[in-house]
């Protein structure tokens, strides 16, 4: 059997997902860092009610841009993002299946689950899990959340975060997500190199520093007032851009390690804030329902 | 008497947690069976313990209650509290109390296994269900076997991805039943296992001591061996073997080769995989290290003030400009200053963000690559040694220098922030930095003055140096109240007292320091401020002011207690002539105020009042 290509990956996990009940999801509208920062994921896994999603989540890192030139690191690449609230007991095994949904034979390969305690500071998140290796390759960040929003999760949700290139150059055996095949005949490099090339040049050179600090300000204050008017889900839109000014300001190098962790706090107070007054809407709501 | 098996299966385990549980079991089967286990499992997917000859019924029980006399009153509610009838409470020597029958071990196995995963504590814990249950990861099925009973659960299960379910008809056939179906439960053996196939390749390592992590990471051992293209072996060795062991967790073999342990799999698919995964890996810190050297370590240095040494203490920048203050202090030549410049930069390299591990290493590599030279490159390189309790010491003039510096200001800084280490935590890891001080002067002969440091740092790190000498703390307490300068010569005093404490000069010093002080001590406040040679009559005072006034205590150590001997004799013809609570109240308090200098001159030699006759 050839290789699966990029989008035929995608479609694997869309199909397997979906079939166990999933309701697939698109990426949200505007710069995340992580999957786990939408709101399908952040929102949805507080509160009592269950929820399974799954969905392909584009992250932006400016931080982590190096111009197209290492294979290895981008600014701007793909997760696939999977939530079972509650995590049911068999969950492990739905994960695996999903392995073998997209091709890879559980019993010829090397398999590890190995530790690994998830953080998000800037969602005052946490939970634990592993980091799941295929013959050594890390496919998947697992994750029982504990906390977000710095609140008690329950029921617990596990989240299953696919880094979707490192996944695909295992099954297609290239070295370079440069040349993974995305379709027949078309390179993800041919799609993302330039824009690598161009988005660095923005992340590290070019985005207006003095802008983007008063930017960072106005989302907090934006935040703020929506929360004041009961609106937590754009509220927490301000909360993922003032996130991305943040990370923005970072890799223009504008922000000391002190500055950082008063900013990181600024971002984790709005998070917490979005996260108990969607709780509070939500139970309003049940009690009434 | 009947075997039994008790087994918790969970999600993968950390090593960490591993560790913890198999300290608790045995104590825990215990408290919770009243047996100690023979046998002790424990792995990624599972906790078992196995027990040969177990009671098949818990021990009868006598709960006791009020004395008999007391009955009228009492022995109601204690029949109430213990649910039975008052007429079924059975009296004993004296006291009415509960006979409770022991019941068949069966019977309670659910709960007490119960109970031993619920009292099992990990550093780490966290909930996974409704039933809100804390365990370092999800528990997800338990199994217990009286024999071929099974009184818990239903079976185990085998390696994740070959064996599913897995019978075990008998409780002593646990091991072999699990070997089959291609798990081995014993650390021990897969240790066992690991080390001989590391062996039987030959020239292994294992620098970061990842080999306890691995025995816990698979429940099936295949040790690989696999390779690298050669062209990686121009990045610095050590940025290999760090990519190799603090990511992937294998074992350099030298040179291109590395060794890993697999827990499954086909070994000619899984070792192209790993081998691509670390090429990968080493293709990504040559893009990283060749990024750090194309900048160059001065562009690096330049960079440090925008990064924090320590919230409240400034940046790497103000760190360096202290280091080089400190290092100017402690007689450093050229090379230690222009390292000192240096010595931080590399906090400020991609390849120090990825691999925290590697600092100094790579910023002496970055200061070759610019062409400084070896003594200024070996120093950045030597800064943070020793750093373990036993490990090697710098080697260089200006390494050590620097190293000392670095501990220096570290402590003080921690300490004027209120960072002391409390019971185990030290996460700033001053502890080692004090006793890496104290080795810097005791072993590496650096001569670093008492006075640098803030009291309550010098009061810390010389608490440390009565552990680090091998001679009996009150003899390191004596020195330190000597007037030693510097912490190699409290060092040396404190040694050189311990080693002479049978000799005639000691014993000479020691009992004229301790009868100066017994005497004087306790009357100082009488003393006179000085010693008025007009007011000594008796030739014995006299003699023991012009015996005092001839002692020499500087140079060699021998040499200075032989002279404080000399007082001996003295101090003993003076207490045998001479009356120091003399009538003539100026004359007391010059006698006092001899007998005061005696002790304090012998004093340079050691607070003899330290140590005990």
């Amino acid at each position: 059997m050839a290789a699966p290509n990029f989008q035929q990956t995608i479609s694997a996990l869309e199909r397997y997902w979906a079939d166990e009940g999933c309701v697939l999801m698109q990426p949200y509208h505007t710069e995340l860092a992580a999957g786990t920062m939408n709101p399908a994921t952040f929102l949805r896994c507080l509160g009592a009610r269950p929820w399974k999603t799954a969905y392909v989540e584009p992250v932006i890192r400016p931080l982590d841009g190096r111009y197209g030139e290492n294979p290895y690191r981008f600014q701007h690449y793909f997760q696939y993002q999977v939530i079972l609230k509650p995590a049911p007991e068999d969950v492990l095994d739905l994960y695996f299946a999903s392995l073998e949904a997209v091709g890879i034979d559980l019993r010829r390969h090397d398999i590890r689950l190995v530790e690994d305690d998830w953080e998000q500071p800037t969602l005052g998140a946490w939970g634990l899990g592993w980091e799941v290796w295929c013959d050594g390759m890390e496919i998947t960040q697992w994750t029982y959340f504990q906390q977000l929003g710095g609140l008690d999760v329950d029921p617990v949700p596990a989240e299953m975060t696919y880094g979707l290139e490192r996944l695909a150059m295992f099954l297609q055996g290239v070295r370079s997500a440069f040349d993974l095949e995305w379709a027949p005949g078309v390179a993800w490099g041919d799609i993302y190199r330039e824009s690598e090339r161009q988005w660095s040049a923005y992340n590290f050179e070019e985005a207006p520093v003095d802008v983007l600090t008063k930017r960072f300000d106005e989302h907090e204050q934006e935040c703020r007032r929506l929360l004041d008017r009961r609106l937590p889900l754009p509220a927490y839109d301000q909360v993922l851009k003032a996130s991305h000014t943040f990370n923005l300001l970072d890799a223009r190098g504008a922000i000391s390690a002190t500055e950082r962790a008063v900013y990181i706090g600024r971002v984790r107070n709005l998070a917490r804030d979005v996260a108990k007054l969607y709780i509070d809407l939500e139970s309003d709501a049940d009690a009434s329902a | 008497m009947p075997t039994l098996l008790l087994e918790v299966g969970c999600e993968e385990l950390p090593a960490g947690a591993c560790r913890e549980a198999e300290e608790q079991l045995p104590a825990l089967a215990q408290r919770h069976l009243g047996a100690a286990p023979d046998r002790v499992y424990v792995g990624p997917r599972r906790l078992a313990l196995v027990f040969k000859n177990v009671p098949e019924r818990t021990p009868d029980e006598w709960i006791k209650g009020p004395p008999e006399h007391l009955a009228d009153r009492a022995a109601a509610g204690f029949a109430k509290k213990q649910g039975v009838a008052v007429e079924h409470l059975v009296a004993r020597e004296g006291f009415l109390g509960v006979e409770r029958p022991g019941k068949p071990l069966a019977d309670v196995l659910p709960e007490r296994l119960g109970a031993i995963v619920r009292d099992l504590s990990f550093s780490k814990s966290m909930r996974w269900d409704e039933s809100g249950l804390r365990f370092a990861r999800p528990v997800r099925w338990r199994l217990a076997k009286l024999d071929d009973r099974t009184v818990v659960g239903e079976t185990s299960f085998g390696h994740r991805f070959t064996a599913g379910a897995v019978e075990i008809p008998h409780a002593g056939e646990y091991s072999e039943r699990l070997r089959a179906a291609g798990v081995e439960p014993d650390a021990g053996e897969r240790r066992r296992q690991i080390l001989a196939g590391l062996d039987a390749i030959g020239g292994w390592s294992d620098p970061a001591g990842v080999l306890e992590e691995v025995v816990y990471l698979v429940e099936s051992v295949e040790v690989l061996e696999g390779s690298f293209d050669e062209r990686f072996l121009e990045l610095p060795e050590r940025v290999v073997v760090t990519a190799m062991q603090s990511h992937q967790r294998y074992f350099p073999l030298g040179g291109n080769r590395f060794a890993f342990v697999a827990n499954g799999g086909e070994p000619e698919l899984v070792r192209a995989g790993n081998e691509e995964v670390l090429e990968g890996r080493l293709d990504d810190a040559s893009f990283t290290f060749e990024r750090d050297v194309a900048r160059g370590i001065d562009e690096l240095a330049s960079r440090l003030d925008a990064i924090t040494f320590f919230a409240g203490a400034g940046s790497f920048a103000d760190k360096a400009r202290r280091l080089g203050d400190l290092v100017r202090t402690l007689g450093g030549g050229e090379a230690s200053l222009e390292a000192a410049r240096l010595a931080k930069a590399d906090q400020a390299s991609e390849l120090v963000r990825e691999f925290p591990d590697l600092e100094g290493y790579i910023g002496a590599e970055y200061a070759r690559l610019a062409g400084y030279p070896e003594a200024v490159c070996a120093a950045i390189e030597e800064q943070y040694l020793p750093d373990s309790a036993g490990g090697p010491l710098p080697q260089t003039e200006a390494g050590k220098v620097l190293a000392a510096a670095d501990k220096l200001d570290t402590l003080a800084v921690s300490f004027s922030l209120g960072h002391r280490p409390s019971g185990s935590r030290d996460p700033y890891g001053l502890r080692r930095a004090a006793i890496g001080l104290n080795r810097l002067a005791v072993e590496g002969g650096l001569s670093i003055p008492r006075a640098l440091l803030p009291d309550e740092v010098r009061e810390f790190v010389e608490e440390r140096l009565e552990g680090l000498l091998e001679v009996p703390v009150e003899y390191v307490r004596a020195a330190l109240a000597a007037r030693a300068t510097d912490l190699g010569a409290v060092a040396a005093l404190a040694e050189f007292l311990y080693s002479e404490r049978e000799s005639d000069a000691f014993e000479g010093v020691y009992t004229a320091y301790d009868r100066a002080d017994r005497l004087a001590g306790r009357a100082a406040a009488e003393a006179a401020p000085e010693l008025d040679r007009s007011l000594l009559r008796e030739d014995a005072e006299r003699a023991l002011a012009e015996g005092l006034a001839g002692v020499s205590l500087d140079g060699d150590l021998h040499k200075a207690l032989e002279s404080g001997a000399t007082l001996a004799p003295l101090v003993e013809r003076f207490f045998d002539e001479v009356l120091v609570m003399d009538e003539d109240a100026a004359v007391r308090a010059n006698r006092l105020r001899l007998l005061l200098d005696v002790r304090d001159t012998l004093g340079r030699l050691g607070d003899f009042s330290q140590i005990p006759r």
